[in-house]
């Protein structure tokens, strides 16, 4: 057998081998709506899926909310998701997207009775450089930040070398979910 | 009698009342006809409306339709070219500077160090491409030639070319990638060599500092200046280890590093002595060929690099290969990198040591010499002279050598309201101090060859230092404005141009002082 057959023979072999870790790796879809749900709130149990169409009213409060923060796109209506255990609300979950360089990027944001974000997870990654951002051990930073907090590398966040843009697009995206959960979902009750 | 009178009234007014009940029962007949007349009539016009309604819709409907099947068919139509002309992204990098500097060659002095084009698409589910097209200090290039009749008989063939000085066009990576898994990714073309940090990136606006280090371009210690590509293939990968750990890797087989000519031609006029016409062809390391390779051995490099947490990282990569052609004695070039990274907060430490041992440089020299003959040629018919000259370039039996960079990011909130903060969201200051040292072991310094036999090698051992302090202003992740001061020193009397490749240094000129101010940009 000639070296290109060996080669062929491996690279067959390690995708059969592989082909269950091969849903991680396709065209950048890293989760779907059902598992990131499941992502940023482990323990809920069930998931009120509600879609809130986007106005000029509804932006002009999450821009008064994220402050000098400015979104790089707004969505035309949001997807977000009450998260319960039983009968008792464990948080809210929204999706969103944000430009990194060239291409946007959608995540979710789960954020918690407490206004402070209970985790991020990244669904699609369309950039084709930058995709360390996907790394838990990333996005774990934003955990317990809110408002408030600036979300910059160099600032709170740890930065990624090569994967500024992307970096700077999950604090906007985080700060945005923040701002829409507050005023959708919180409005009139006291941040901790 | 009352009671015939009531009868005779009776029979008297009764008829009477019969016959206005008669007309009372006419009338109303009459007016119930009329309003059934209207019901019809309202209930004919209700129905007409109603199917001119249904007709209307029913055409709006097939209108619909009719659209929708054009959309689709039109969406089917360019849903593969479409997408991927939508989803690819051109992007570029570029970068310049002012320089000042006491060499006496050297003007002070605009750059413009390269403008580089970057297109990627995704081609299809887990395929995608990467290419980079370096314009390096470019602005013009004319080829002119033309085959025409010399007067009074034969032809006569004419090539000009117009360029511009140290100008270069470049293809620094163009690769597909198959991503397999995570851990196991495909890579096919002109890639990166992965040997050390900063090759696999060199973007000049990630970097904090205006000129490129000396291991990697202005010496170097790789066996070539760096952004290196080289044509090949391999696999690269990401592996979690733990809840923060990651290991990376990179591993191609490529064409690799060879020994290629560089032609340079002078004329040249010479105050009380003939014109010179001089061939100098120079042999030195090069990027191996994206054509027919010129040996038959290929080379390896691999890079792995483990990061226990997000902003550290240590990597170890080695790179080894055959860099004769096959015309020379057989000889490899073997490098070596250790590289890392370390993230306090704002404060950074980031460095690269890469060691190269060229092998069998004399042999190399001694088969230069059987196969060029002589190394210098020349010939004088009346007052012109002609020499042609091979020369053996740029190696040595070992090259060390690291940089070191320690960097502080900060923002001061009282420039959050001038110009340098209030359009922005995020800027940033950059406080750099970089520290360089190589060494050189049997650096070529001469070849002569006569006859076919070795004549004259002469090696010499040589350090080159240099400190750089910059001071770099970041107003958006890809802009930097950056000031630099620089003190490059070599072996006392020896000339810095003998151990750079940027440094028109005069015999005896062995320090620069030189001030740089860059401007790099991406988008």
């Amino acid at each position: 057998m000639n070296i290109l057959g060996k080669w062929l023979c491996l690279i067959w072999l390690i995708y059969s081998l592989g082909s269950p870790l091969l849903a991680s790796a396709q065209e950048g879809i890293f989760l779907k709506e059902e598992e990131a749900t499941k992502a940023v709130f482990p323990d809920a149990t069930s998931f009120l899926r509600k879609v809130i169409p986007s106005n000029d009213e509804l932006k002009d409060k999450i821009k008064q909310r994220m402050g000098k923060t400015l979104t790089s796109l707004w969505e035309d209506s949001y997807v977000t998701f009450v998260a319960k255990k039983g009968e008792t609300i464990l948080g809210y979950a929204v999706i969103v997207e944000e430009i990194g360089k060239h291409r946007p990027i959608t995540f979710i944001v789960g954020v918690g009775s407490d206004h402070k974000i209970k985790d991020a997870a990244l669904m699609v990654y369309r950039e084709a450089y930058g995709g360390e951002v996907r790394d838990r051990r990333f996005l774990q930073q934003y955990k317990g930040k809110q408002l408030k907090d600036p979300l910059l590398p160099y600032r709170d966040i740890q930065n990624i070398s090569g994967a500024t843009m992307s970096v700077e697009a999950i604090g906007r995206g985080s700060k945005k979910a923040l701002a829409l959960v507050e005023t959708v979902y919180l409005e009139g009750t006291e941040r901790k | 009698m009352k009671f015939v009178i009531v009868i005779l009234l009776s029979l008297l007014i009764l008829p009477a009342l019969c016959a206005a009940q008669e007309s009372d029962l006419a009338a109303e007949v009459r007016e119930l006809r009329a309003k059934l007349e209207r019901l019809e009539k309202k209930m004919a016009d209700e129905e007409a409306q109603k199917t001119k309604k249904t007709e209307a819709e029913r055409a709006a409907i097939t209108e619909q339709v009719k659209k929708d099947v054009m959309t689709d068919v039109a969406a089917k139509g360019q849903s593969y070219f479409g997408k991927l002309i939508e989803q690819t992204k051109v992007g570029a990098y570029g970068s310049m500077r002012y320089g000042t500097s006491n060499l006496d060659d050297l003007h002070n002095t605009f750059t413009f160090r390269r403008f580089v084009m970057t297109v990627d698409s995704p081609i299809y589910e887990r395929l995608k491409a990467y290419m980079e097209l370096e314009f390096e200090r470019f602005t013009s290039l004319e080829l002119d030639k033309k085959l025409t009749r010399t007067a009074g008989g034969g032809l006569t063939s004419e090539v000009a070319i117009e360029g511009t000085a140290k100008s270069e066009i470049s293809m620094e990576q163009a690769w597909m990638q198959y991503d397999i898994t995570d851990w196991l990714k495909f890579r096919g073309g002109a890639v990166l060599v992965p040997l050390g940090r900063f090759n696999i990136n060199h973007d000049d606006n990630r970097w904090d500092l205006p000129r490129r280090s000396l291991v990697d371009k202005g010496t170097p210690v790789l066996p070539t200046t760096a952004a290196w590509p080289e044509l090949g293939a391999g696999f690269l990968g990401d592996i979690p280890i733990g809840n923060t750990g990651k290991l990376s890797y990179q591993a191609y087989v490529m064409n690799g590093v060879a020994l290629n000519s560089e032609i340079e031609q002078i004329g040249q006029t010479r105050a009380g002595d003939t014109t010179k016409l001089a061939y100098e062809v120079k042999l030195q390391p090069s990027r191996g060929t994206f054509s027919d390779d010129v040996k038959k051995g290929k080379a390896i490099g691999t890079r792995w690099a483990y990061s226990p947490g997000l902003g550290d990282e240590i990597g170890a990569s080695v790179y080894w290969g055959r860099y004769t052609p096959d015309f020379l004695p057989n000889k490899p070039v073997f490098s070596f990198a250790i590289d890392g990274k370390k993230t306090w907060g704002p404060f950074e430490i980031e460095g690269q040591y890469v060691n190269t041992q060229w092998s069998g440089v004399r042999g190399v020299a001694r088969g230069l010499a059987q196969r060029a003959i002589s190394s210098s040629s020349e010939a004088e018919i009346g007052d012109v002279e002609t020499e042609v000259e091979f020369e053996l370039a740029n190696l040595a039996s070992r090259k060390q050598g690291y940089w070191l960079d320690f960097r502080y990011h900060f923002w001061p909130d009282f420039l959050s309201n001038t110009i340098f903060g209030k359009h922005f969201h995020n800027p940033q200051l950059i406080a750099t101090f970089r520290a360089e040292q190589v060494w050189f072991s049997e650096l070529l310094n001469s070849v002569a060859f006569t006859g076919g036999a070795l004549t004259d090698f002469r090696t010499a051992n040589r350090l080159l230092n240099r400190f750089t302090l910059g001071f770099t202003y970041r107003p958006v992740p890809l802009v930097a404005l950056q000031l630099a001061y620089e003190y490059t020193r070599t072996n006392r009397g020896k000339s810095l141009s003998s151990v750079t490749n940027f440094l028109p240094a005069r015999d005896g000129e062995y320090f620069q002082n030189a001030v740089l101010m860059g401007l790099t940009f991406g988008f």
